[in-house]
């Protein structure tokens, strides 16, 4: 219809673009979008689709070529893509979303205070009469140290340190995230700060070494934070190939891929030795699960997206996993 | 941790369900495993049913019966444990996580309920389980035998997906009355649990625990129950229109 009439905007020669957009499950069309620039990332996209459908922000948009498939990049543009003069292009509602700094905010917030309910022995935690009956060994004292230095950390690292490629996360994976960090806080500090509580059985060497090898985890940890983050000075979103810096703690991306959950890890070994508490190993044991298999997942995606990829590497643990 | 596969609620799993094949079934020998394996399954759950009936038939009372077939369901019962196997080296192409949680939620209530608790022993509530348990476990066990041999016959798999109708709710209601009536001894016993203080720092309450297991039947009866319908639907129809067009 419109291709007889002279072009508007269009600086270059090129035919405009025409754009239908289809519900990625039912087929059917949501929109079409007559004479689009062909050099139109698909944020504009994003943006038109949104002034028809006020209630899905860009960011709650899912676009795809195909029905099945990965969802475009942002910066993705049209005249790029395999598709004709007329492109059909899917879309799939990602629910409400939240920004990944609030998340990490929210998560990490809880655990911090939850334990503090329980270090102060707040009477509706352990009934009243065990409550005056022994005062805290000084283990409970600095596992609530490390535990608060733990937490406060990784918010600090949220708000100054990482730089996220995603703007945003689906609402509902926040309370699946929430119940998981606040109820193993809960539990964990329940068993810590009990008036019954029974210190490690090595006494102080058992909790010096622990704490040792805690800060030194937390180090490593930032260290490799800190690394990732200077991949992305220059504000881009795209992932490199991390390499070892000047920074010691840092060489073991000589070994690693995600040598920060190597660390984190770690960390929560050290937390299990210095408070010699079963539930405490039985949370590291499921961090360490969770994270083999996002360590894994990470590994092989910069296996694939770069073929200089250094060979010696492992996902998670140097030499083994 | 609860609901138990009582009414036969692993209907999504069968390997030769009527759908064809996505993956390439087991070969020949695992398939000749398998082939093995359920008929002695369902042997085993003859023999059971074997068991009830002559120990009704010399007693005349249905009290009670369970010690006269103990032995075997303790065993064909802990052999389901395999299926959870079967599905991790992949023969069997459904959930390990689903069956794992299905048949140890069985093996559970064999062992750390019913044999743990003697004083439950005695429960009819035993043998209303029981006996839904084995009528499920016969039919299954023949479903997939036959399956596994390509002559499965139209009355095991309109049994296999209608019987759990009834099976399964009376299953779940003898499983949980159980539980219900262990809860005295095993308070009373202390059975099973750890408390404070421990050099591992940790307590651990059976009581709490059957407890939450009891409440946990809340969500997951009715979704198997639903799922096991709309399974029921999407078999038997098939088939009666195949048979229709044929
Ligand atoms: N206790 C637990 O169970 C647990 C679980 C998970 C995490 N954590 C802690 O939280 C920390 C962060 O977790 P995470 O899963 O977000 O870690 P991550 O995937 O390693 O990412 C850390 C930060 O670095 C960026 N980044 C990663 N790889 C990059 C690359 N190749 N090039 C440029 N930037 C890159 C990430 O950006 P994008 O990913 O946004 O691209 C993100 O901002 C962990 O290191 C750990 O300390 C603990």
């Amino acid at each position: 219809m419109g291709q007889y009439r002279q072009p508007i905007i269009s600086t270059c020669h090129f035919v405009s673009y025409q754009v239908e957009i289809l519900d990625w499950k039912t087929k059917k069309q949501l929109c079409f979008l007559d004479k689009v620039e062909p050099n139109a990332t698909i944020r504009e996209i994003r943006l038109m689709f949104h002034k028809l459908y006020p209630r899905w922000y860009p960011a709650r948009q899912s676009i795809k070529l195909d029905p099945k498939g990965k969802s475009l990049r942002d910066e993705e543009i049209l005249q790029h893509l395999p598709v004709g003069t007329t492109a059909t292009l899917y879309f799939k509602d990602l629910g409400p979303q939240i920004g990944w700094t609030t998340v990490f905010l929210i998560e990490y917030t809880g655990p911090l205070f939850i334990y503090f309910l329980f270090y102060f022995r707040m009477p509706f935690v352990y009934g009243l009469d065990e409550r005056f009956t022994s005062s805290p060994h000084p283990v409970v004292n600095l596992a609530c140290i490390c535990h608060s230095f733990h937490y406060i950390k990784r918010l600090i690292e949220t708000v100054f340190v990482h730089r996220f490629s995603h703007g945003t996360m689906p609402l509902r994976n926040i309370v699946k995230n929430c119940l998981y960090y606040w109820g193993f806080a809960a539990w964990l500090a329940y068993y810590i700060n009990h008036p019954l509580y029974t210190p490690p059985s090595y006494g102080k060497k058992q909790i010096n070494s622990a704490v040792i090898m805690f800060l030194l985890c937390e180090a490593g940890n930032f260290s490799i934070h800190v690394a990732l983050s200077d991949l992305r000075r220059n504000g881009s979103k795209i992932r490199k190939i991390p390499y070892p810096t000047k920074n010691p703690f840092t060489w073991l991306f000589f070994f690693v891929s995600c040598p920060n959950y190597t660390y984190e890890v770690g960390t929560w070994i050290s937390f299990t030795i210095m408070t010699q508490c079963v539930p405490v190993g039985l949370f590291t044991l499921l961090c360490f699960i969770q994270m083999t298999i996002w360590a894994k997942d990470k590994h092989c995606t910069y296996l694939r997206e770069f073929k200089d990829y250094p060979s010696l590497r492992m996902p998670i643990i140097p030499f083994l996993l | 941790m609860a609901a138990s596969g009582s009414g036969g609620s692993r209907a999504d799993n069968g390997y030769g369900s009527q759908q064809p094949r996505r993956r390439k079934g087991p070969g020949a020998l695992a398939t000749a495993y398998l082939v093995i394996y359920n008929v002695v399954m369902t042997a085993g759950w003859l023999v059971i049913a074997v068991g009830l009936v002559r120990a009704y038939l010399a007693k005349g009372s249905y009290h009670s019966l369970y010690y006269s077939i103990e032995k075997p369901l303790k065993f064909f019962q802990t052999g389901a444990l395999l299926e959870i196997l079967h599905c991790a080296f992949g023969i069997v192409p459904s959930s390990v996580v689903l069956t794992a949680f299905q048949v140890m939620s069985r093996v559970f209530l064999t062992w750390a309920v019913t044999h743990s608790v003697k004083e439950v022993q005695t429960e009819d509530s035993v043998l209303l389980f029981v006996v839904a348990w084995t009528i499920t476990e016969i039919i299954r066990y023949s479903f997939y035998t036959f399956s596994l041999l390509n002559h499965l016959p139209y009355l095991i798999k309109w049994a296999r997906y209608t019987l759990f109708i009834v099976l399964y709710p009376m299953g779940v209601s003898g499983e949980l009355l159980t539980i219900y009536a262990a809860l005295p001894f095993v308070r009373q016993s202390g059975l099973y649990s750890i408390s404070l203080p421990n050099k591992y720092n940790f307590s651990f309450d059976y009581y709490t625990f059957l407890i939450l297991v009891m409440i946990s039947y809340i969500p997951i009866f009715p979704q198997l129950y639903f799922h096991m319908l709309h399974q029921r639907r999407k078999v038997l129809s098939h088939t009666e229109e195949h048979k229709k067009s044929e």
